[in-house]
């Protein structure tokens, strides 16, 4: 028998040309209060990249309208979109012409038509790609789109189906020097990634991971602990993180892990990579100290957040592309995938290489 | 079952007592075999480990071959799952305990021996390194007796082990040591303990900032299993 499961083939990221420093962040938005500097100085991030407006004469970041914020989504995703995607398909010499499904993810800014319309405008997709655009689902959506790509793969052998995330964070911002608006502006960073998956016999000899499951698992008395809702006094959309979500993340992460594993008869020990979202300093370490991993297995996770912050639904994909970089994988090997966000969700998926 | 080790389960306690005094190839693999039973085995609490070892059998290496060093990471993975294990480990010692089983003694929660015991790392003088029992004995006794114990590969007696803090206690009869070290246990919670495992090994490698994180985010963790709310509800009812 075939053995038709999706592969993931290649992925490549793109970010913004201009980055940043935490202290260049306090500088431009001119944050004085000592615990929201605080924020920006302790958040184990030490870099991000932005598409930011040039600061005025005064050296300040001139306020962006919810109209320059929703063009500058638009703008920022044609630019690093597209190179993600570029970087995804050249290594298998692939042309946007050969891409049969294109999934689009985004939480940082709404549009109709929506990314994958302009995408295939943009670069010259064929008119007969299939596309769905997930929006709305935040730093999760990763895995949830993953699992509708992988789905369609599956039941359209040999066509490649391309997923990418698009998150411009910086055109979610609201700068109004309240703390629920500096925990937010001290983490998310912009950034795209782009993801190859095809269910192929003839990539039976490639080294690309399978995907073999996912596992959801939602915690709807949580909808609340991160949201991203209209800010009547602002007058714009206005993320918000409650303090708790590291300890309800960490106090569910267990159960769609548990499930995922012994739906597959595997153990945590047999898991060799761990590919865990970027969602923060307090998110990690309840990850860690709740499902019994270390900091070696989340390096890639540490890593990513150091150098872009969190890039909601691109984390994952930046630690996944570390990971294989790094060359430490061996054929055989388990992967998990884990991603948490707004529902409040936790989303898992087991890989095999 | 087993051939180079004994495993033995009454009630929540579980015993591995090493039958074969040089640790090879197929003792590694008894190990790990018993380690992969007991991550599954909820009902045992308390692991006791316990035999004598004078450390690893140089008939599994052949001279004519270049070294091996990927059965050195397999020897390191698994002491490291002891060490991680989530049970109480209690370590037993009633003789000379040498090299690789010296290196599990020190990956246990307690540790206990009798007076006929030693303790010992010759692998300096054999011209090898005593595994990561360079990483972890200087954590036990401090670094300059870590550098005496490992560079010299003098015996250190039982009593000087505990002195040292190498043992909790030292013994005439092992069985009574072994009881009473796991009666110092008999109340503990096997979620708080091995967290608090977890977070005084990593207490030599992180910074205060980031301990305090990992400290919380294992505290939540402790809060909110069943059995600490059922002490919670019981200290209420009784305040």
């Amino acid at each position: 028998m075939l053995d038709t499961r999706p592969r993931l083939l290649s992925v490549g990221t793109a970010h913004p040309p201009r980055q940043y420093r935490q202290e260049d962040l306090i500088r431009l938005y001119q944050v004085t209060d000592p615990r929201l500097t605080s924020l920006f100085q302790s958040s184990h991030i030490a870099t991000r990249y932005f598409y930011l407006p040039e600061p005025g004469p005064d050296g300040k970041a001139p306020e962006e309208s919810t109209g320059d914020l929703l063009k500058k989504h638009l703008r920022g995703a044609m630019e690093i979109g597209p190179l993600a995607i570029e970087r995804c398909l050249a290594p298998l010499g692939l042309k946007v012409t050969d891409i049969d499904y294109l999934c689009c993810i985004t939480t940082t800014g709404y549009l109709a038509p929506g990314l994958t319309a302009h995408l295939i405008r943009r670069m010259g997709f064929r008119e007969d790609c299939a596309r769905a655009d997930i929006v709305g689902m935040g730093c999760n959506a990763g895995l949830n789109g993953l699992n509708a790509v992988s789905s369609w793969a599956m039941s359209n052998p040999g066509k490649n189906a391309l997923m990418v995330c698009i998150e411009i964070c910086s055109a979610a911002y609201v700068f109004d020097h309240s703390m629920r608006t500096a925990i937010v502006n001290s983490l998310f960073g912009d950034g795209s990634a782009a993801l190859l998956v095809r269910a192929s016999e003839r990539d039976e000899r490639s080294f690309a991971p399978k995907v073999l499951g996912f596992c959801s698992h939602i915690i709807p008395d949580a909808i609340g602990a991160m949201r991203y809702d209209w800010d009547d006094k602002q007058h714009k959309f206005s993320f918000y993180l409650d303090r708790d979500i590291p300890y309800v993340v960490g106090a569910n992460a267990e159960k769609p892990l548990t499930r995922l594993l012994d739906r597959h008869n595997l153990r945590r020990r047999h898991i060799k990579h761990w590919i865990v979202h970027s969602g923060g300093k307090k998110v990690v370490d309840a990850i860690k100290y709740n499902i019994g991993i270390t900091e070696h297995d989340v390096r890639h996770t540490a890593s990513v957040l150091r150098d872009y912050g969190n890039v909601s639904s691109a984390s994952f994909l930046f630690s996944f592309q570390r990971l294989l970089q790094e060359g430490r994988v061996r054929t055989g090997d388990y992967g998990v995938l884990m991603t948490m966000g707004p529902g409040s969700t936790i989303e898992t998926a087991l890989v095999r290489w | 079952m087993y051939e180079t080790i004994d495993y033995a389960e009454s009630g929540d306690i579980s015993t591995v007592t090493l039958r074969r005094s040089r640790i090879n190839v197929a003792q590694l693999r008894e190990l790990e075999r018993v380690l992969d039973h007991l991550e599954d085995y909820g009902k045992t609490r308390v692991l006791v480990l316990r035999g004598h070892s004078d450390g690893i059998d140089f008939a599994d290496f052949d001279p004519r071959e270049p070294m091996d060093i990927h059965g050195f990471n397999k020897w390191e993975k698994l002491v490291n799952r002891l060490e991680r294990l989530e049970k109480i480990t209690v370590a037993a010692a009633d003789g000379p305990t040498v090299g690789g089983g010296f290196q599990l003694f020190l990956a246990c929660d307690l540790r206990v021996c009798t007076t006929n015991a030693s303790f010992a790392l010759p692998e300096v003088n054999l011209g090898f390194l005593p595994g990561m029992a360079t990483f972890r004995l200087a954590k036990y006794v401090g670094l300059g007796h870590a550098k005496r114990i490992i560079i010299s590969g003098a015996s250190v007696s039982a009593d000087e082990a505990l002195r040292l803090g190498l043992v909790d206690r030292v013994v005439t009869d092992l069985e009574g040591g072994i009881t009473a070290a796991i009666q110092t246990i008999a109340a503990g919670n096997v979620v708080a303990a091995t967290l608090a495992r977890r977070l005084l090994n990593e207490s030599y490698g992180a910074a205060v900032e980031d301990a305090i994180g990992h400290f919380l985010a294992a505290q939540h963790r402790a809060l909110n299993q069943s059995a600490f709310l059922e002490t919670l509800k019981k200290e209420r009812k009784n305040s």
